[in-house]
């Protein structure tokens, strides 16, 4: 609906509108007219809608012009409204909006003010070396800290609206150029289609970006640091930026990114490519170890070398369970311990670690409920978990299934899942890249940046696996040698 | 034109997954027919394989549109049918085999103490989620399961050599031309696996000296196949033909087992995952051929035909099935040549789509 030229009827129509106690309507008056000033109580900051937009209007003497009036304020971040429901959007967004009397418009100033978390490392990818910011809740801060770390004209930020009754501000963030032209017009497709109450964090938004909704992979990367989301970025693809979340999405998605870890770009090749090994094993373990150890323990024997198989036997003796419901059992427990250490207040849960890990692990081994050989192993599998962060969840549900039908079905029955799990993971594709890759689809010249980590002049090319329309990402000049 | 495979996969494919069936039984068969000589039947089927390979692969240079296309464009759609259901009936009978072999060999030597079929089934559930996957998918696994086929055998090389006596396979020939002729019609049910070639036709881009990579792939194969076959024999000479599971007889006498349990298992758990896939292309390429005979609308249709009617076999004929394998063998040798070699080796014969349209237009 568009604005009249008479005030009165504007802010009746507002006031029906934004009748909420918290949003003010400031009368004032510029030169002989009568004007409203509208904002959120709290969220502007006051200091600037005095010197920006309330001195200026003390100024006017008699009736300005249209030009007078818009140019009078000094704010940096104004412009003009014609409708009432643009309006109405730009107060909920934290702006001040000045109503004229006599003017079929109104100016929007972008003063918003509130607390905001400092730029910390973030928890979930702490570096011994390289950059320690993180994002944090505020949407303009992300967008400030990717665009000190890309300075080209090329870097881009569309932003839109999502959440029927949240309006939470949403922001592609990609370099034309580099990005897929098809990519970018999917995601925005996408974000425009999501009809949903609010979004409240960016995980609302990454379900509605997946396009296998029942996976159990997730299939929207994520990061929390700016200095690999331009690393991201600079490799092709498209990040999406949330108000209210330190976490930026990536698309596409590859596993091998799980597997990668922020130091690895900052630390030398040898040592990136040894934990990386490092990582992809203890991924496997965690998946894998219980799963198999039960199905030794049960069906093959001959697996198991004669001294630990001895060691073994001698632990199991007097157990009152089978290996697997023990082995089911101590996992449950440490999933319960884990999710109990998470939730409690941090002091509360270390605690719960010493009286889980150390108490109750020893007491239950004394006590002969559960073998020390069956703890070993889950520990093992716990630890081996946590090196990959990401996959944590995803790790955890697919190894009790694993372990189910370890129990169940032995060494054979664990090969059947492992290739049902093979055939899920290889035919998995999401925005047309496929999960799998550069492992499968085989992509030769991406496998310098998987569990292997090139050195810098391997880097020459911008990955395969992900379509960008600009390849080359450096210029490798040979020193000429010197005699 | 957007191709399923690349050619890169077409040779892993070979790698990956042709020389497992022919790691399990065998070679205790062919060592029954020939002893020492069993490996001159190895390198007569594979010389077999590589005559047709190379027919097929000429047939790919020349090829304008897949394996179907070509079948319509040059003999109608009746010709096409009966082609097709050849190949439905040989894929039908080449997949018994290596699926029994692989139920003995789970009931026998994995499940030793509650040998049961049950144990084996759930195999059935990888091959029907395979068979509902397209071609892209047969390639991808290929681009992974390479690596497990390799080092599986690897390991299985390596501790078994030192164990091998390889003068065992002398005097060459000692048993005459026609145990080895015997010996190569008895393997052929493991063999003639270029019909599974027949339908890459169309379905990668054949570019200039891929041939050249194919067949050299297939000699990878084949040297695996040969060297495992003349290491079993090395190791176990006369009593070879009693050893029935040459993929878990092989590496038992190395005296890492001693040290470090059956360590070779991790060899052989390797090479049975690649091998879940390797056993389920007979009947991926039946539903291949069931889909287009019968154009079925859900994905799924095909491979539940497929994977019931080997479920039906193998529970009904489950004990009696060595009976059943046995007449396939003796009577289906012939058979299996024409479709698992000859009838490839005619694919080179067959003309591109445009140029027959080319040619009715004119």
């Amino acid at each position: 609906m568009k604005l009249t030229r008479t005030i009165d009827e504007n802010i009746t129509y507002l006031k029906k509108k934004l009748a909420s106690e918290d949003i003010t309507f400031l009368e004032l008056t510029v030169g002989a007219k009568d004007a409203v000033l509208i904002f959120v109580n709290d969220l502007i900051s006051k200091n600037e809608v005095g010197e920006l937009v309330l001195r200026p209007t003390t100024l006017f003497k008699g009736e300005p012009s249209e030009e007078e009036l818009f140019n009078a304020f000094l704010s940096p971040e104004k412009f003009k409204r014609y409708d009432h429901n643009e309006i109405i959007t730009d107060v909920l967004l934290c702006n001040a909006v000045l109503l004229t009397d006599g003017f079929d418009f109104a100016i929007s100033f972008g003063l918003k003010y509130f607390e905001k978390r400092a730029i910390a490392e973030p928890p979930t990818s702490t570096v011994l070396k390289g950059p320690r910011e993180g994002f944090v809740e505020s949407l303009p801060v992300n967008i400030s800290l990717i665009r000190r770390k890309l300075k080209t004209p090329d870097l881009r930020f569309e932003n839109l609206s999502v959440g029927k009754f949240s309006n939470t501000p949403v922001t592609l963030c990609y370099i034309d150029g580099i990005a897929d032209n098809e990519l970018v017009k999917k995601l925005r497709k996408k974000l425009s289609a999501i009809d949903i109450d609010a979004v409240l964090d960016a995980s609302y938004i990454s379900k509605f970006l997946g396009e296998h909704k029942t996976s159990i992979f997730k299939q929207v990367g994520n990061t929390e640091k700016p200095d690999i989301l331009a690393g991201k970025i600079l490799e092709g693809r498209v990040a999406i930026l949330v108000d209210g979340s330190p976490i930026a999405l990536t698309v596409p998605y590859l596993l091998i990114e799980d597997f990668q870890s922020p130091s690895d770009y900052y630390n030398s090749s040898y040592s990136a490519t040894v934990a990386r090994a490092i990582r992809f094993i203890s991924g496997i373990i965690s998946l894998f170890l219980p799963a198999l150890f039960v199905a030794a323990e049960l069906f093959h024997l001959q697996l198991i070398p004669l001294s630990f198989l001895l060691t073994i036997v001698n632990s199991i003796k007097g157990i009152p369970l089978s290996p697997s419901y023990e082995m089911f059992l101590t996992l449950l427990i440490f999933e319960i311990l884990n999710e109990a250490s998470v939730r409690m207040p941090r002091y509360v849960g270390m605690v719960v670690s010493i009286v889980g890990g150390l108490v109750l692990g020893e007491t239950a081994v004394t006590a002969g409920i559960i073998s020390a050989p069956t703890l070993m192993i889950v520990a093992l599998s716990g630890i081996c978990l946590y090196t990959v962060p990401e996959l944590e969840q995803t790790f955890s549900v697919l190894r009790l299934l694993f372990l189910i039908i370890a129990g169940s079905g032995g060494g054979y029955g664990l090969l059947v899942s492992i290739a049902m799990f093979i055939i899920y993971l290889i035919s998995f594709e999401n925005y047309s890249t496929p999960l799998c890759a550069p492992f499968s689809s085989l992509i030769k010249e991406d496998l310098k940046d998987t569990i292997y980590k090139g050195f810098i002049e391997e880097h020459e090319f911008r990955p395969k696996s992900i379509k960008s329309k600009n390849k080359k990402r450096m210029n490798i000049k040979k020193d000429k040698e010197i005699n | 034109m957007n191709y399923a495979l690349k050619t890169r996969q077409v040779c892993l494919f070979i790698i990956a997954f042709l020389p497992l069936s022919k790691l399990f039984v065998l070679p205790s068969v062919l060592a029954k027919i020939a002893n020492e000589d069993l490996w001159l039947c190895t390198v007569l089927s594979l010389l077999l394989d590589f005559i047709s390979l190379s027919a097929v692969l000429y047939a790919c240079k020349k090829a304008d549109t897949d394996f179907f296309g070509l079948l319509r464009a040059n003999f109608g759609k009746v010709g096409e049918v009966i082609v097709l259901v050849l190949f439905l009936i040989y894929f039908t009978f080449k997949a018994i085999n290596p699926l029994t072999e692989q139920n003995e060999y789970v009931k026998l030597t994995l499940y030793t103490l509650m040998p049961t079929l049950l144990y084996f089934l759930p195999f059935f559930i990888v091959c029907f989620y395979l068979c509902t996957k397209k071609l892209r998918i047969l390639g991808r696994a290929a681009d992974i399961m390479w690596l497990a086929t390799i080092i599986g055998v690897t390991i299985l090389f390596a501790m078994s050599i030192s164990n091998a006596d390889f003068s065992a396979i002398l005097p060459i020939g000692a048993r005459g031309f026609n145990a080895i002729i015997k010996g190569s019609y008895k393997s052929l049910n493991w063999f003639g696996d270029s019909a599974y070639l027949l339908f890459f036709i169309g379905n990668f881009k054949y570019k200039k000296r891929d041939y050249i990579k194919i067949l050299c792939s297939f000699l990878i194969h084949a040297v695996i196949v040969t060297s495992f076959v003349i290491i079993f024999y090395s190791i176990f000479t006369s009593i070879a033909y009693r050893q029935r599971f040459a993929l878990t007889e092989i590496s038992k006498y190395t005296v890492v087992i001693n040290n470090m349990g059956r360590f070779d298992y991790v060899g052989i758990m390797l090479i049975l995952l690649s091998n879940m896939f390797s056993l389920s292309l007979p009947l991926y390429f039946s539903c291949k051929i069931l889909n287009r005979l019968f154009n079925f609308k859900r994905v799924f249709i095909a491979p539940i035909i497929v994977v019931s009617i080997q479920v039906i076999i193998m529970v009904f004929l489950n004990e009696n099935i060595a009976g059943f394998i046995s007449i396939i063998q003796d009577y289906g040798g012939f058979y299996f040549l024409i479709v698992g070699n000859i009838l490839p080796v005619f694919s080179a014969l067959l003309k591109p789509k445009e140029k027959i349209y080319a040619n009715q237009a004119n």
